[in-house]
């Protein structure tokens, strides 16, 4: 790599940015105007807001009682008070229809309303004629019987200013009815002081500032994600799309710069456009809404102006630090992203889709109650947030904890996105796609005839996602369902033949020529089967110790608690074979035929392994419902892949995976049936706070005899062998093919 | 001396439609030092790719191809720093002058200041482009954007010169100027390819040439020799002949691999059958 190139480009691409007077716009212009303005605006609204009066008609007002004072006297800016008089035109009218009146009293004077009924054209046009917002009726008869007779008020819950209108009343009401008592009890013995609720003073222990920080630590990582995004964006579309149109990148292809250069040129840039949009808004924003905040001061909102005030400095200084990772990796997304589109406006409908992944890692630490912890740390841009606040908060030794993984998840992500993009700059079908023929109907005969043994990688993970998108409507239909053995196996059975195995046996039909090559269907070898199926048994008390270590971290909720310990009774009331045969044996069928059979074949294609085996295990852990499930399913299904990718096929995966699950279902079973644990077994299970687990002794044992069967897997030479025989009979297969099929055949060939 | 050696190149490209495309069938030609060689065909002829490897700005699927005695493949570093490549398709920076633009490319080329300056100097006189050093590449006319580009491809004097229908667009003024550089440079002693499908630029320029239709090369040789060997002294009415004629065979043969080229000599050095 010669970074003297690097720092040309990167020299060039600036100043080509600075030039453009659009893109200057959007990164430097607009942050320093658009908050401003913004602000402004608030202001405005704020004041029109405040000003803004409702008009009450009152009628009837001579019938209040003389001893209180009327409400409309009570001091209020908000309500206009219109003094209605009971007779003329209008009232009459309003006498007339049955607005007011007692059923079957059409002519009852209007002095005795009673009750509303049905007549909302007449009411709303009354309340037009009046213009009033609301109207307050006071019968004659509430004089003399204030706590009996009700007070009438009309309004339109339809329009906006007439539910502001009956709550300003209401409010009112409420203040006079409080005057009134007040009075009433100090003619007592009582005294008024009654009726005042119990001072409280509150101490808080935490200092304004720290305050101030933990509101901006909430808001600022998000605005900054956004602006860091497109920031990001931008220059990244100008700088690859851009450079395409204008056919500019040839130019520059041709040069001595070798591709990786040139990516790193322009990553740096895009970087450094990413880092200085996403800090100029957040100067702006902060100044801006400061300065708003102080002007409200005034006007009772000391809380929130408290929350709002300026930033402690040393706050501002993490959170300009985390620009830093966010800007970096966001930058190698957005420049690999880039680089797909064919042209700048192309390249804008793929602005959405990559902000719609960065939401939720922002939107994550917003959640009350979401701190830094070993989980949240190894989860991208929410880890980082997440060590910003706990900086923010004060809180070192706790960030220091926590600063490896958050530092080695923010560089991997970041060197994993660079590396995207540098493959896409060396792709020739990426950086000279033309466009391409749109014929719908063409393509699909040619899918057709084109199919292959195994699916391509493309179908694999569109096989995934489908099982992912069955999966989750899948669950919401059946989630209603009372939990007993009947529904469990229904359910269970829906699932995995409907929502797991079919979408995988189908696209295998459909979209290629062998259905046992696709499903990675083989004859298991004697060995590797039994070696499986002792691992299975060996690696279980490990599986365990991490699955409840997983449980300790990301605590079950006492619903899903109280579930499984209905769903463990519900077993240990079953017959041991129907629990293993619908829990254990058919997932293990269905799941590995599509994940370790569909999904691993097309992943594996072009020497893929390591693709297929992250891949296709991160997909099978997705496809349990719970957080802690998929995890540890994620985590197993690494070493079933594993295990699949050296065995050549589905049998050894599905054996493991079966005994796996007879395993828990076995333990869960007899734990709660309460039965002890047979002589013959003591070695390996012990009864503990009555639940039946695995012994220190086996524990230990266990891990030395799954570390010698992984070795023998590792180790064992026929996997050598199968793909020998894999290859020579791909290399058969091709040879009686027609040329132009064959050449695309040995591009497949490791 | 063979400056330029393309032996059996093949390409390729996935195609949505055709499950895949043969840009490049087997192409083979080479050119010398102090020679303009003209790569002639239709439009989709394939003589854009045919560069673009050459230019090692694609790879090839299949052949070897060696520039200045480097292969594009395994050489790519060195291939880069021996040629300038001029194409319709390597346009000039809109937000930057032609100054900045051949500094840039100079830079990039690493070359030093006391001789890079002295040569843009030289550049910049020999092509009448002083007076628009300054104009921003969003300003400059046709003619002065293909002359900026020219000035950016010599930029480090390399040995072969490819222009690939460098005179697209261009008015007779300067399509005029743009040959008679080329001519200057092949006077130098530079091994130019030029690839068009002018059939006047190719009479004034080429010394020799190859005919490429649909990916392949259907005769090749001097102006002379073709004219000799198709009985037939107008060029355009022989190339056209000549495409025609090769439409015919295809359509009787299968069209992969087993076409022969017209010319035996050439068929000898190309070899048959798959690599």
């Amino acid at each position: 790599m010669n970074w003297s190139h690097v720092k040309l480009i990167f020299h060039r691409e600036v100043r080509d940015q600075l030039r453009d007077r659009r893109t200057m716009f959007t990164i430097c212009i607009l942050p320093l105007l658009l908050y401003p303005l913004m602000g402004m605006v608030m202001m405005q609204v704020a004041q029109f807001h405040r000003e803004q009066h409702v008009t009450i008609g009152i009628i009837g007002y001579e019938n209040w009682p003389d001893e209180f004072p009327l409400i409309t006297e009570v001091k209020n800016d908000k309500i206009h008070w219109k003094k209605l008089p009971a007779e003329g035109a209008m009232v009459e009218s309003f006498a007339k229809s049955d607005v007011l009146s007692k059923p079957g009293d059409s002519e009852a004077p209007i002095t005795q309303p009673s009750k509303l009924s049905s007549a909302p054209m007449v009411a709303e046009k009354v309340l037009r004629q009046m213009e009033s917002d609301a109207i307050i009726w006071v019968p004659e008869s509430f004089k003399d019987s204030i706590a009996q007779d009700s007070l009438v008020v009309l309004s339109n819950q339809r329009w906006e200013r007439s539910q502001l209108a009956v709550q300003c009343l209401q409010e009112r009401m409420n203040e006079w009815h409080a005057n009134w008592l007040r009075n009433h009890l100090k003619a007592t013995d009582v005294g008024a002081n009654i009726l005042e609720p119990p001072k409280v003073r509150q101490i808080d222990a935490s200092d304004a500032e720290m305050k101030r920080a933990l509101v901006w630590s909430k808001i600022l990582p998000f605005v900054m994600l956004v602006w860091a995004l497109t920031g990001a964006f931008y220059p990244a579309i100008d700088l690859c799309a851009g450079e395409k149109e204008r056919g500019t990148l040839e130019t520059l292809l041709c040069s001595p710069a070798r591709r990786r250069e040139i990516v790193w040129g322009k990553l740096m840039t895009v970087m450094c456009f990413s880092i200085g949009t996403a800090l100029l808004n957040l100067a702006s924003m902060h100044t801006t809404a400061s300065i708003v905040m102080s002007q409200f001061a005034g006007l009772g909102a000391g809380d929130m102006v408290a929350a709002m005030g300026p930033l402690p400095l040393h706050s501002m200084g993490w959170l300009v630090l985390l620009v830093i990772p966010i800007s970096a990796m966001f930058s190698a997304l957005a420049l690999a992203v880039a680089c797909l589109a064919r042209s700048t406006k192309e390249g804008q409908y793929y602005l959405m889709p990559l902000l719609l992944v960065g939401m939720p890692l922002v939107m994550l630490p917003m959640i009350p109650g979401v701190v830094l912890s070993p989980g949240t740390s190894i989860i991208p841009v929410t880890g980082a947030v997440l060590m910003s606040r706990a900086l923010m908060d004060g809180e070192y030794t706790q960030a220091l904890l926590h600063l490896p993984t958050v530092s080695t998840v923010t560089v991997l992500c970041c060197l994993l996105a660079v590396r995207w993009a540098v493959r896409q700059f060396e792709s020739e079908s990426v950086m000279f796609r033309d466009v391409e023929r749109a014929s719908m109907k063409q393509w699909i005969r040619n899918v057709w005839r084109q199919r292959e043994d195994t699916p391509t990688t493309n179908e694999a993970v569109l096989c995934g996602l489908l099982i992912l998108v069955c999966l989750f409507f899948g669950r919401l239909a059946l989630g209603g369902m009372s939990l007993t053995w009947g529904s469990i196996v229904q359910s269970t059975i829906v699932i995995q033949l409907a929502m797991i195995l079919a979408p995988a046996l189908i696209m295998a039909t459909i979209l290629t020529r062998s259905v046992r090559k696709s499903l990675r269907l083989n004859r298991p070898d004697g060995v590797e089967l039994a070696g499986a199926v002792l691992l299975a048994i060996s690696l279980h008390p490990t599986y365990a110790a991490f699955a409840s270590m997983v449980g300790a971290e990301y605590k079950l909720g006492e619903q899903t608690i109280g579930m499984l310990m209905q769903f463990d009774s519900i077993i240990a009331s079953t017959p041991i074979w129907s629990v293993l045969f619908v829990l254990a044996l058919v997932p293990a069928i269905c799941e590995e035929l599509a994940f370790r059979g569909f999904l691993f074949a097309g992943l594996l294609r072009n020497g893929g392994h390591v693709r297929a085996i992250l891949l296709s295990s991160i997909l099978f852990g997705l496809s349990h419902g719970v957080l802690q499930q998929t995890i540890t399913a994620a985590t197993l299904g690494l070493l079933i892949g594993w295990l699949a990718y050296r065995t050549g096929g589905v049998a050894c995966s599905i054996a493991y995976h079966c005994i796996h699950n007879s395993l828990s279902m076995l333990l869960a079973a007899h734990s709660s049936r309460g039965s002890g644990v047979p002589n013959w077994l003591a070695w390996a299970l012990e009864q503990n706070d009555g639940r039946i687990a695995y012994t220190n002794a086996w524990c230990t044992l266990s891990v030395g005899v799954s570390i010698a069967l992984i070795a023998l897997f590792a180790t064992k030479k026929s996997f050598a062998t199968s793909l020998n025989q894999q290859e020579a009979e791909w290399r058969r297969n091709s040879s009686d093919m027609d040329p132009n099929l064959r050449f695309r055949k040995n591009a497949f060939l490791p | 001396m063979d400056l330029v050696q393309v032996q059996n190149l093949c390409k390729t490209y996935p195609d949505a439609v055709q499950g895949e495309f043969r840009a490049l069938d087997n192409v083979s030609f080479v050119a010398k030092a102090g020679e303009v060689f003209g790569l002639l065909g239709p439009n989709g002829a394939g003589k854009t790719t045919a560069l673009r490897i050459l230019a090692t700005i694609l790879k090839p699927t299949s052949g070897s191809v060696r520039v200045f005695n480097y292969d594009v493949s395994s050489q790519a570093d060195y291939v880069r720093h021996s040629i300038g490549f001029v194409s319709n398709n390597t346009a000039i920076y809109d937000r930057m002058s032609a100054w900045e633009m051949v500094e840039y490319f100079g830079r990039l080329y690493a070359l030093p200041d006391d001789h890079l300056y002295p040569r843009m100097e030289k550049i910049f006189r020999r092509l009448q482009m002083d007076d628009f050093k300054e104009c921003p590449g969003a300003k400059m006319s046709t003619g002065m954007k293909q002359k900026t580009s020219i000035a950016r491809a010599l930029i480090h004097d390399p040995p072969v010169l490819i222009f690939d229908e460098a005179s697209l667009g261009l008015d007779v003024m300067v399509a005029r100027a743009l040959q008679s550089i080329v001519l200057d440079l092949r006077d130098q002693g530079k091994c130019i390819i030029y690839s068009t499908h002018i059939m006047r630029e190719v009479e004034r320029l080429c010394d020799r040439v190859a005919i490429v239709y649909k990916g392949k090369v259907i005769d090749s040789g001097s102006l002379g020799d073709l004219a000799e060997r198709h009985k037939q002294d107008d060029f355009e009415e022989l190339f056209f002949q000549l495409l025609m004629l090769d439409d015919e065979d295809g359509a009787e043969k299968t069209p992969v691999l087993s076409m022969p080229p017209l010319n035996g000599a050439i068929a000898a050095s190309m070899g048959v059958g798959p690599q």
